[in-house]
C-alpha cells in the first residue's frame, strides 16, 4: 500500500515536471523560464527523496544535497544576470 | 542603477557554511563512498562562486588573498609528490599505503596516503574553477591584460 | 617493477609545476628547466643502456598487475626515442633562452615546455591505449598554449584551426578506444594483441584500426597534413623547433607501435593503405617544398616529406627496412630541429622570412652558412652524414620487396624524387640566402645571433655522430626493430607473469 502511494507520488511529480517543461519552452518572459527551471530542480530533489524511500537506500542523499546547491546557485546566477547584466562584477560600489 | 542585494548577501552568509561543511564531508568520505577530491573541490568552488555572485571580485580577493593559479599548481604538485613518495620507499610509482590510528575525538581512524593525493586534487579543482571565474569576470581593458589589445 | 622507467615522465612534470609556482623568478625557471631536461636526458640514456643489457623494462603503476592496471613499458624503440627527444629539447631550450623574449617568459613559457616534453615522453613510455590518449592530451594542451602564447594575429588564426583539428581527432581517438573496449574488453596493448590473435582480426576490428589510423595520421601529418605548414609558419622559432622535432614523431611512433603490435594480421588492408598514404605524402610535401618562396613554409613542408619517408620505410616491413625507418626517424628528429633552428636564426637576422629579402649572408655569418649546408646535405642523405644509412636501407629493401609487389617500385621512385626535391628546396635557400651580393651590413641586421649558434652546433655534432658512428649505433637500432617486428617479445615482457 505504502509502496503504491510512493509510486503514485513519483508519477504525479513526473507529470509536474512535464508541465513545467511546457512553461520552460513556451514561457513568454525570461523570469517565467527561470522560475520553471528552479521548480524543475526542486521536483527532481523531491523525486530522488521519494525514490530513496521506495528503494530503502541512503545512497542518494549526497546527490540530493549537491543538486540542491547547484540548482540554488544556478537560479541566483541567472537572476543576477537578468537584473544586472553582468554575472560577476569587479567592484559592486562603482 | 544601483541595486542592493541585501537578501542574497544575508542568505549567502548562512548558506556558505552549509555548503562548505557538505564539501568537507564529500571530501572526507571519498575513499570508499561517492565523493573524493574532485567532488569536494567542485563543491567548495561552488560555494566560492556564490560569494562572487553575492559580493564582487574585489571583496572576495580581500577576504581570500590567494592566487588561484598558484593554488591549482600547488595542488597538482602535492598530488604528484604523494605519488612520488612511494619511489623513496622502493614501491612502484603511485603506490598507496594506509594504517589505523587512534585520534583524539574521532577514535580509531583509517588514514591513507590517498587522502593526501585527494587534497592535491581538491586544491587543483578549486584553483582551476576560480581561475576561470576570475578570467571571465575581468574587463579586458583593465591593466591586468597581458598583451596590448 | 622498475621505477627508473617513470622518471622521464615524472621529472618534467614536477619541475614544470615548481616553475609555475615560482613564476616571478625567471632565472630560477631557466636553471630548473635546464636541470630537469639534463636529468631526463641522463635517465633516458641510462634506460637505453639498461634495455640493451636486460631487455624490455616495465613498471606497473601503483602495483596493479598488467592487464588490470596501467603499465609503462620501455623497449629499445621507446628508449632511443626518449634519448633523442631529450637531446632535441635541451638544444631547443638553449635556443629559447636567447630568442623567446621576456613577455612569453613571464607568461608560463618554461612550465608549458616542460609539460609538452612530459606528454611526449609519456606517449613513448605507455603500454596502455587509454593512457596513450591521456598523454596525447597532455602534449596537445601544452601545445595549444605554446601556439597561442603571444596572441599575434596569425598565431590566433592558425591556432584556432590547429585546436579544432586536434579536438576532432581526439574525439575520434576516444570513440575508437570505446569501440575497441566494447569489442575486445581490454585496453592494455599487449593484451589487445593477444585477444586479436585469438579471435582473428575481424572486419569490425579492421574498421577500428582504420579509425585509429586516421587519428594518428592527423597527429603525424601523414597525408592529412594540411594544418601543419600554416601552424608551424605562425610560431616563433624556438617553439616551431620543438613542434617540428617532437609532435609529428609521436604520431609516427603511435602508428608504428599499434600497427606492428596489435593490428598486424591484415596487412593487405591497413599496411597497404599506409603505404599509399605515405607515398602521396612524400609527393605532396615535395611539391610544397619546391614551390614556396617563404623559408618557414619550405622547412614545414620538409617535415611532411620526412613523415612520408619514415612511414613508407616502415610499411615495407622487413627487418632491415624497419631498422632503416627507425634510423631515419631519429635522424629526422635531430635534423628537423636543426633545420628549424637555422631557419629561425636566419629570420632573426634578416627580419623577414621571404627568400627575396635575403642575400649574401655568408660574409658576416660563415658558421651559420656552413651549418646550414651540413644540415641540407644530411637531410638529403649524403653518405657520411646521418640521413644516408636510413635512406639506403629503406630504398634497398623497397626494391627487394618491389619484386614481389610492384607498387613498391613506385614508392621507391617517389622516395628518390622527394629526396631530390629536399635537396633542391634547401639548396635554394642556401644559394639565395648565403651567396650573392651582401645586402645586409652587420649594423643593419634586425637581431644578433649571440647564443643561437651553440645549440645548432650541438645538434650538428649529434647528427654527425648519428651518421658517422653508424657502426656503433646500428646494433641498438636493430634491436629496436627486432622487438617491433616480433610482438611476442613485447607481450612476454608485459604479461609474462600472467600467461
Amino acid at each position: 500500500m505504502f509502496d503504491r502511494l510512493l509510486l503514485l507520488t513519483l508519477i504525479i511529480q513526473a507529470m509536474a515536471i512535464a508541465m513545467l517543461l511546457y512553461r520552460v519552452v513556451k514561457g513568454p518572459s525570461i523570469p517565467d523560464r527561470v522560475i520553471a527551471m528552479d521548480a524543475i530542480g526542486i521536483q527532481l530533489l523531491a523525486m530522488m527523496a521519494v525514490l530513496s524511500i521506495y528503494l530503502r537506500t541512503s545512497a542518494f542523499f549526497e546527490v540530493i544535497l549537491l543538486l540542491g546547491i547547484l540548482s540554488f546557485i544556478g537560479t541566483v546566477a541567472i537572476t543576477k544576470s537578468i537584473r544586472k547584466g553582468a554575472l560577476v562584477e569587479y567592484d559592486r560600489n562603482r | 542603477m544601483r541595486t542592493n542585494n541585501l537578501i542574497l548577501q544575508t542568505v549567502t552568509k548562512i548558506v556558505i557554511f552549509i555548503i562548505m561543511t557538505f564539501a568537507f564531508f564529500l571530501f572526507i568520505s571519498g575513499h570508499n563512498n561517492p565523493g573524493g577530491g574532485f567532488a569536494g573541490g567542485m563543491t567548495t568552488a561552488a560555494a566560492l562562486v556564490l560569494l562572487y555572485l553575492a559580493y564582487d571580485v574585489k571583496t572576495v580577493h580581500e577576504g581570500i588573498p590567494v592566487d588561484f593559479k598558484t593554488l591549482s599548481l600547488l595542488g597538482v604538485f602535492i598530488a604528484v609528490v604523494t605519488g612520488t613518495s612511494s619511489l623513496v620507499m622502493g614501491k612502484p610509482f603511485l603506490n598507496q599505503s594506509f594504517g589505523y590510528y587512534t585520534l583524539p575525538l574521532l577514535g580509531e581512524t583509517e588514514l591513507t596516503t590517498a587522502l593526501l593525493f585527494d587534497t592535491g586534487v581538491a586544491m587543483a579543482v578549486v584553483g582551476m574553477a576560480l581561475t576561470i571565474i576570475d578570467a571571465i569576470s575581468k574587463d579586458i581593458s583593465e591593466d591586468n591584460c597581458p598583451w596590448k589589445p | 617493477m622498475y621505477n627508473l622507467v617513470v622518471l622521464p615522465l615524472l621529472i618534467p612534470v614536477l619541475c614544470g609545476l615548481l616553475m609555475g609556482i615560482f613564476r616571478k623568478s625567471i632565472a630560477f625557471q631557466k636553471c630548473l628547466s635546464l636541470l630537469s631536461l639534463l636529468l631526463t636526458g641522463a635517465a633516458a640514456f641510462y634506460l637505453v643502456q639498461q634495455v640493451s643489457a636486460r631487455g624490455i623494462q616495465i613498471l606497473e603503476l601503483g602495483g596493479w598487475q598488467a592487464p588490470f592496471g596501467i603499465v609503462l613499458v620501455v623497449d629499445m624503440l621507446a628508449a632511443l626515442l626518449l634519448a633523442a627527444a631529450s637531446l632535441v629539447s635541451i638544444a631547443c631550450l638553449l635556443f629559447a633562452f636567447k630568442s623567446i623574449g621576456p613577455e612569453r617568459e613571464k607568461y608560463y613559457f618554461y612550465p608549458f615546455l616542460q609539460f609538452l616534453i612530459a606528454g611526449v615522453n609519456g606517449c613513448f613510455l605507455t603500454g596502455d591505449l587509454f593512457n596513450l590518449y591521456v598523454c596525447f592530451e597532455v602534449m596537445l594542451v601544452a601545445s595549444y598554449v605554446l601556439l597561442s602564447l603571444g596572441g599575434s594575429k596569425p598565431q590566433l588564426s592558425e591556432g584556432i584551426k590547429y585546436v579544432v583539428i586536434n579536438v576532432i581527432s581526439s574525439t575520434l581517438f576516444l570513440i575508437a578506444i570505446g569501440y575497441l573496449y566494447g569489442v575486445l574488453g581490454t585496453l592494455n596493448m599487449a593484451h589487445l594483441s593477444l585477444r586479436i590473435a585469438a579471435i582473428g582480426q575481424t572486419g569490425l576490428v579492421s574498421v577500428i584500426a582504420i579509425l585509429l589510423l586516421i587519428v594518428f595520421s592527423l597527429k603525424a601529418a601523414l597525408f592529412l597534413y594540411f594544418w601543419l605548414p600554416g601552424a608551424y609558419g605562425a610560431l616563433p622559432p624556438a617553439i616551431a623547433t620543438i613542434f617540428a622535432a617532437l609532435l609529428t614523431k609521436v604520431g609516427i611512433y603511435a602508428i608504428m607501435r599499434m600497427f606492428s603490435l596489435v593490428f598486424y594480421h591484415q596487412p593487405q588492408i591497413t599496411h597497404d593503405l599506409l603505404a599509399v598514404m605515405a607515398v602521396l605524402t612524400m609527393l605532396i610535401g615535395g611539391i610544397g617544398a619546391v614551390v614556396h618562396g617563404d623559408i618557414r613554409n619550405i622547412a614545414a613542408y620538409n617535415v611532411v616529406i620526412g613523415v612520408g619517408f619514415v612511414v613508407f620505410g616502415w610499411t615495407v616491413f622487413t627487418p632491415a627496412a624497419v631498422t632503416g625507418a627507425i634510423y631515419y626517424l631519429i635522424h629526422d628528429m635531430l635534423m628537423k630541429a636543426l633545420l628549424f633552428m637555422l631557419v629561425g636564426t636566419i629570420i632573426i637576422i634578416v627580419g623577414s622570412s621571404k627568400l627575396r629579402d635575403m642575400s649574401g649572408m655568408i660574409t658576416h655569418h660563415p658558421l651559420l652558412g656552413w651549418l646550414f649546408l651540413i644540415s641540407a646535405l644530411a637531410l638529403t642523405g649524403i653518405p657520411p652524414l646521418s640521413g644516408f644509412v636510413g635512406k639506403y636501407l629503406i630504398i634497398q629493401e623497397g626494391l627487394t620487396r618491389g619484386a614481389v609487389h610492384t607498387g613498391y617500385y613506385i614508392g621507391v621512385a617517389v622516395g628518390l624524387l622527394s629526396t631530390l626535391m629536399i635537396l633542391y628546396s634547401l639548396i635554394k635557400i642556401f644559394v639565395r640566402g648565403f651567396w650573392g651580393e651582401t645586402t645586409l651590413s652587420p649594423d643593419m641586421e634586425k637581431g644578433n645571433t649571440r647564443g643561437l649558434i651553440l645549440p645548432c652546433i650541438l645538434l650538428t655534432a649529434a647528427g654527425v655522430f648519428w651518421g658517422g658512428g653508424a657502426e656503433l649505433i646500428y646494433p641498438y637500432v636493430e634491436m629496436a626493430a627486432a622487438s617491433l617486428l616480433d610482438p611476442a617479445i613485447y607481450i612476454g615482457a608485459v604479461l609474462g607473469e600472467v600467461i
